[in-house]
């Protein structure tokens, strides 16, 4: 049987920590965009 | 919750830095290059189609954004400058969610929010038991099945990374059953949606079953939305609901570890569980509060779902720019095949979950 111990992947997980709270952010970022678009700042977003 | 979604890294402690808010934008350029591409793509071909009659396929920018992901992910590979902003595809990810919140009345959250949370729990009890077994009968080592088990039943790498800290694994392990939920993420993709117009499956039910079922938050919504655009929605919806579990399961996990003296001892549980908390589930419940006191307009509300999707496109392009098709053969068979056997076992419970939800008339 094999080792589990060789089971790993070839390349380690390397993670880009980001430079802020992305929850905080997006979060702040939601509700200002929200507030922008109900006072008619921000009028029509079409995709 | 992939949150991770995650996903990648979490939120991070470090401070606000303007040379750190610089080296994203080259990344976050490449976000928008790609999913405004897909966009383009999309259109080109409709126009090929219909007006020079050429036999083309129908490919939403959903799925061209991660072809192309992809693609240069895996053929250009992705240097170093765009990486800081590739990884912020995860506050994408979170404002799309955030800005969705306006297409769902606060009563739908709660009835369809509700019904979720019970069908969480269920498949969390099934899913846990099943990957433990598992693990066990493949000989996995102990902290690597139970990564599997919280990102396979949780919320994919954003669990993993969040119990990492609680539990003490081995950084191979993390990498390992990091790697496993990736690939089995991008299964997903090609798989649900086969599978659900096999079943004529409805886009909520569908919606339902890729949030319970699918790992990563990113990968969820994205299978929710290769379906279309309202499973995309009820996607978001049941796996917001899931993703709250995530405090809980990683305590539990926590506090067995540290029983057996393998991690250490969790203090204040309660602070624990407000740090594990995905944060940006408030955002979209105060959203859906404000949609529901009747704050916007119809038309304000089709901005900001329209918003929600402008935010979706560079996440969708994300999850194609940081899947390594590489790590899916690299990563050895033993965890990728105990992940394999426990998403299906995961996929069959769930989606007789949301059977037994809609033929019984428990959702509507």
């Amino acid at each position: 049987m094999e080792n589990p111990q060789s089971d790993r992947p070839t390349q380690p997980y390397s993670a880009h920590r980001l430079p802020f709270d992305a929850d905080l952010l997006a979060i702040g970022i939601g509700l200002a965009l929200a507030a922008l678009i109900r006072f008619g700042i921000i009028h029509q977003v079409a995709f | 919750m992939p949150t991770q979604t995650a996903q990648r890294p979490i939120a991070t402690e470090v401070p606000l830095r303007p040379a750190g808010l610089a080296a994203t934008l080259p990344g976050v350029a490449l976000l928008f290059a790609i999913g405004l591409a897909g966009k383009l793509l999309e259109r080109l071909f409709a126009v090929l189609r219909t007006q020079h009659h050429l036999y083309l396929p129908h490919i939403e920018y959903v799925l061209w954004a991660i072809i192309l992901g992809l693609l240069i992910a895996n053929v250009f590979g992705i240097a170093a400058v765009f990486r800081p902003g590739v990884a912020t595809y995860e506050l994408w990810l979170k404002l799309g969610i955030v800005l969705v919140g306006a297409r769902f009345l606060l009563q739908d959250v709660l009835h369809i929010g509700s019904l979720s949370l019970l069908l969480v729990a269920i498949e969390l009890i099934l899913s846990l038991s099943m990957m433990t077994l598992l693990g066990r009968i493949f000989r996995l080592p102990p902290k690597l099945t139970s990564l599997l088990a919280i990102g396979s039943s949780i919320c994919g790498v954003t669990a993993i990374m969040a119990a990492q800290g609680a539990i003490d694994p081995d950084e191979e392990d993390t990498s390992t059953a990091i790697a496993a939920i990736l690939a089995l993420g991008a299964i997903a993709l090609v798989t649900f949606p086969t599978i659900g117009h096999l079943l004529h499956m409805g886009q909520q039910a569908y919606g339902m079953w890729a949030g319970l079922a699918v790992d990563n938050t990113a990968e969820s919504i994205l299978t929710g939305s290769l379906y279309g655009q309202d499973a995309g929605r009820w996607a978001v919806l049941a796996k917001t609901a899931r993703s709250s579990f995530i405090g809980f399961v990683v305590l539990g996990y926590a506090v067995y570890w540290a029983s057996r003296g393998q991690a250490h001892n969790v203090e204040h549980k309660a602070l624990f569980l407000w740090q594990k908390f995905p944060k940006f589930i408030l955002g979209f419940l105060a959203i859906s509060f404000l949609a529901t006191g009747g704050i916007f307009t119809a038309s304000q509300i089709d901005s900001l779902s329209n918003l929600s999707r402008w935010a979706f496109l560079p996440a969708f392009a994300g999850v194609g720019l940081r899947t390594n098709l590489r790590d899916l053969v690299g990563q050895g068979w033993r965890p990728l095949l105990v992940g394999v056997l426990g998403e299906i076992f995961i996929a069959l419970i769930t989606l007789g979950l949301v059977y037994w939800s809609y033929n019984l008339g428990v959702a509507r």
